[in-house]
């Protein structure tokens, strides 16, 4: 090859490995930030190490995502071998069509294969609910389970199921290659079948289970649809971890982790490749390899069956290890928002009363509700606003509240008691309030913003986050026409729906946002977006530049309130949270840390001398207002209230319309 | 059937619980109404998703010809290389996917934002005064969601090119050579129709994760690139709860791609996929 030639090609080569490897060194890189900005380098520092250790819910995943990953290597390799073997004794008419089946989920899209068996495992479960029911009527010595949800186990059989065939088709080729009478000579010369598999099958296939095993390895490890269809809520892998984060701002454990995993990968890579380049040096030296003498008590099959039982039971105890992590402690699940609790509390209420935490976010009503409908979630503990309260109770989703056990209910504010989304106050305890409003950067808007109509106008045009949940997007062009939020007129909404549509053709919308207006915002990358005052009060400690303005033709006051779903399997767990985050001593750490103005009318009130307390300095009453907004700005306000169904569908056909 | 077929039993009941059913199952959800009724509306309805159906395969197409014309010619050379150079350049291509891809993707963000890296040394270098722009619009368009697809796929596109490449016998390059075909007729006549078997199973490997895409698109699209694969998950486990939908839309791509997919193994010649690794 001409030189020249050779060293372009290399340039390319080289190119291709720069992009490749880019995102990976900045990540890197960013794992030393000492800010925790993933953009804005504010010194060296091995601070997130150290956190990273003590960030529960990454260390869970990284334990979940790797105990998954091992198992389902284990069982689909040898499972996938055996079949692999059995296939390959059957006629070619009928190997044939069995592995066009084996195919289907190495070709099939990944959320495909997700999707189905989502849907599978849930149609199982009705099923299963029903005949448990009759079983335990029938008999009372074993008692079965009646409802069961997608978790650990779900998500390990899919992972089995989308290995074994990668599994199959490395193995196969090996099979296909061994002389067949190897078999029938060994068991000539007296080995019986068992013998004969061990000794000339097993050794003549190992690489291909070897790359079997790899492969499957990586595919578990680098997978995320999959999981992400049947984990239900319970359980999250690294992937849903950071899926769940990337839309709020992933904190920089995350590239932690990420750095140590990728490191160990690398050093056992260059490991192996050492080890090989001097076998090989070796064998180039020509000197004879090494044969070990195989020990006696290797060779002797009562050995063999010990080993074997003995590997049984390790792997059957470490299934009832995480069996009995998660279910033997008493437990509450929990789900709320991104970034909605000051996580200090999760351990004091662990500490105080021995209760584990199953702590998990959503980022929207409409996900919770789409997650409770399709049986991947089991939850006890919700938190949810007002409107989708009211939609709950209307679907008979939520179970009445005790309210003897929750003495703290006592403390809440009048005001936030019997409203119209739970009229009787029977289901719901409020947890947080606040409102929704422009938020913008006086660093690129130049003048006052006053009214919803600046959010759509040309000026800032490619500048504004549309927020992206229907409700409160079409709530807010409603507020812009002068309707009310909670109309259920089809011209209005209609109308609202063109004011979107037609600023969305204009361009006017950088993006629809939920969580991702943290970073977005704070990083000065759009100059407008809509949100809820709390989170603004977030986003400013982290730009300056930002202002909040509750627009002149009024907006939308929410309460966001805990409840209990209907026959939670930890109902007396979930009272005691309730009442534990409704205490006044919560309510004040949790409004320090979110910004989110509480109920709980003590709490309320004492919180400006409490933060001058903890920052000896007092607090900006400006600010003050914006969490905990007063009634006279309240009374310009409107909460939503339960749509009928009708309203519903038509606000979800024109969100998806608008989308597309 | 012998005994050792036996082992095939378990095997064929496991696919059948796992790999048929829940298509199957799918299938029925595509067909019924909420409360369970037979209906076609879910596929009549779909005239209304034509335009993500339409962005979909045509971002999906677009990433799978760059990483095509990326992937090929680096296959290409790197199997023209020493053996350590092989070895080593492999290892490399591999390494990234034990990131996971969706941290891979979040990096791309940040560099990609009005602010971020990009930006941030075209402002440096005085390129967005001369443009008299405060920024170049990166993330939240399709390109950033085709640039997110070629990052994350393009060892799927390397690797079976490489290892059919690779595995070329040298005689027969040397025999053309020895007729009489310059370098550029061995390669047209040789050495691309050999390699179509790893062509076609890179372009599988790279479209089909593309055009289902749905965090790639949310990440870098911003929402405002709607794929296939944001549409299900919409119906599952989004705002717009209706799996009956979900399911219709996922057995349409499903069909879609699969008849895709059989066109392109015609040319292909049915050679079985080239193994990874």
């Amino acid at each position: 090859m001409k030189r020249q030639e050779r060293l372009g090609s290399r340039l390319l080569i080289g190119l291709v490995f720069l992009f490749l490897y880019a995102p990976i060194v900045f990540l890197i890189v960013f794992s030393f930030n000492a800010g925790d900005s993933s953009a804005v380098w504010r010194g060296f520092s091995l601070h997130w190490y150290a956190e990273l250790f003590q960030n529960r819910l990454i260390m869970e995943s990284v334990y979940t995502t790797l105990l998954v990953s091992i198992l389902a290597t284990i069982i689909s390799t040898i499972a996938g071998t055996f079949a692999a073997i059995g296939l390959y004794s059957l006629g070619r008419r009928k190997r044939d069509a069995l592995l066009a089946v084996n195919n289907i989920p190495m070709m099939n899209a990944d959320i495909v294969t997700g999707v189905s068996l989502c849907l599978f495992f849930v149609a199982f479960f009705q099923g299963w609910g029903g005949f448990a029911k009759w079983f335990n009527g029938v008999q009372s010595l074993v008692e079965l389970p009646t409802r069961l949800h997608l978790g650990f186990t779900t998500m390990l059989l899919a992972h089995i199921a989308f290995n074994i065939p990668y599994v199959i088709l490395n193995v196969a080729p090996k099979l296909r290659q061994m002389d067949r009478n190897l078999i029938d000579a060994a068991q000539d010369l007296g080995c019986t079948w068992m013998q004969a598999f061990w000794k000339v099958v097993v050794p003549e296939i190992k690489p291909g289970i070897v790359s079997g095993a790899l492969i499957a390895f990586t595919m578990s490890i680098d997978d995320f649809v999959i999981s992400y269809f049947t984990a239900g809520s319970s359980t999250s892998t690294l992937a849903m971890t950071i899926y769940g984060m990337t839309k709020r701002r992933i904190t920089p454990e995350i590239n932690a982790v990420s750095t140590l995993l990728f490191l160990s990968v690398l050093v056992l890579l260059l490991a192996n490749n050492i080890r090989e380049a001097r076998l090989e040096r070796r064998r180039e030296l020509g000197a004879a390899p090494r044969r070990r003498p195989v020990p006696a008590l290797l060779q002797n099959k009562w050995f063999h069956r010990g080993a074997a039982a003995v590997a049984a039971c390790a792997l059957a105890a470490v299934i009832l290890f995480l069996h009995d992590a998660t279910a033997s402690r008493p437990v509450v699940n929990v789900c709320s928002w991104g970034e909605y609790i000051d996580t200090d509390l999760i351990d004091q209420f662990e500490e105080e009363t021995g209760i584990r935490v199953n702590y998990q976010t959503v980022d929207s009503n409409e996900t919770l509700y789409s997650l409770l409908k399709s049986g991947g979630a089991d939850y006890d503990v919700i938190v949810p606003s007002d409107y989708m309260i009211a939609l709950l109770i209307a679907e008979d989703m939520l179970e009445p509240l005790d309210y003897q056990k929750i003495p703290n209910f006592a403390k809440i504010g009048d005001r936030f008691k019997y409203l119209s989304y739970d009229p009787d106050n029977l289901y719901t305890v409020p947890y947080t309030w606040g409102t929704l409003g422009i938020i913008y950067n006086t660093a690129m808007v130049e003048k006052e913003i006053a009214s919803w109509r600046d959010i759509y106008s040309d000026d800032y045009a490619g500048q504004v986050l549309l927020i992206n949940n229907s409700r409160d997007a079409l709530g807010e062009a409603l507020l812009c026409l002068g309707y009310s939020v909670n109309t259920t007129d089809e011209g209005e909404i209609r109308a609202a729906y063109e004011l979107l549509a037609d600023a969305t053709r204009r361009g006017v919308f950088q993006g629809k946002v939920m969580d991702e207006v943290f970073q977005t915002m704070e990083g000065g990358n759009a100059a407008i977006a809509t949100y809820y005052a709390g989170d603004y009060l977030t986003m400013l400690e982290n730009n300056e530049d930002l202002a909040f303005v509750i627009p002149e033709e009024g907006s939308n006051w929410f309460v966001d309130a805990m409840c209990v779903l209907k026959d939670a399997p930890h109902y007396e767990e979930a009272h005691q949270w309730i009442d534990f985050m409704a205490s006044t001593e919560a309510s004040l750490a949790n409004m320090d840390f979110i910004w989110y103005a509480s109920p709980n009318e003590e709490a309320l009130a004492a919180y400006p001398a409490y933060y001058e307390e903890l920052y000896e300095e007092p607090l900006d009453q400006e600010l003050y207002e914006i969490m905990a907004t007063p009634p006279e700005v309240l009374e310009r306000c409107e909460v939503y209230e339960y749509l009928p169904p009708e309203t519903r569908t038509l606000y979800n056909d024109l969100w998806i319309k608008l989308g597309i | 059937m012998n005994k050792r077929g036996l082992f095939a039993v378990p095997y064929v009941i496991w696919m059948g619980l796992f790999v048929v059913a829940p298509i199957l199952i799918m299938l029925v959800y595509a067909f019924s109404t909420a409360g369970g009724g037979f209906t076609l509306d879910n596929f009549l309805g779909m005239g209304d998703y034509l335009s993500v159906f339409g962005r979909s395969f045509y971002l999906a197409l677009i990433a799978t010809l760059v990483c095509l014309l990326i992937g090929y010619p680096m296959s290409y050379w790197m199997a023209r290389e020493g053996a350590r150079f092989q070895k080593v350049a492999m290892l490399l291509i591999m390494l990234p996917m034990w990131m996971n891809f969706l941290l891979r993707t979040y990096s791309w963000m940040s560099i990609l934002e009005n602010n971020g890296l990009i930006n941030q040394f075209f402002r440096a270098i005085g390129l967005l005064d001369a443009l008299g722009v405060d920024h170049i619009q990166m993330i939240r368009t399709p390109g950033a969601v085709v640039l997110g697809m070629v990052y994350n796929y393009l060892p799927f596109m390397i690797l079976p090119i490489y290892s059919v490449i690779v595995k070329l016998d040298r005689s027969l390059l040397e025999a053309a050579a020895d007729l009489g075909a310059s370098a550029g007729q061995v390669f047209r006549k040789v050495i691309l129709p050999l390699s179509l078997p790893g062509v076609v199973s890179g372009v599988t490997m790279v479209f089909v994760p593309s055009v289902s895409t749905f965090a790639i698109s949310r990440l870098l699209g911003g929402g405002t690139q709607m794929m296939l694969g944001d549409l299900i998950e919409q119906q599952f486990l989004g705002g717009a709860y209706d799996p009956q939908l979900g399911a219709a839309i996922s057995m349409v791509m499903m069909a879609i791609v699969v008849v895709c997919m059989t066109v392109m193994n015609h040319f292909g010649e049915g050679e079985e996929q080239a193994v990874m690794l």
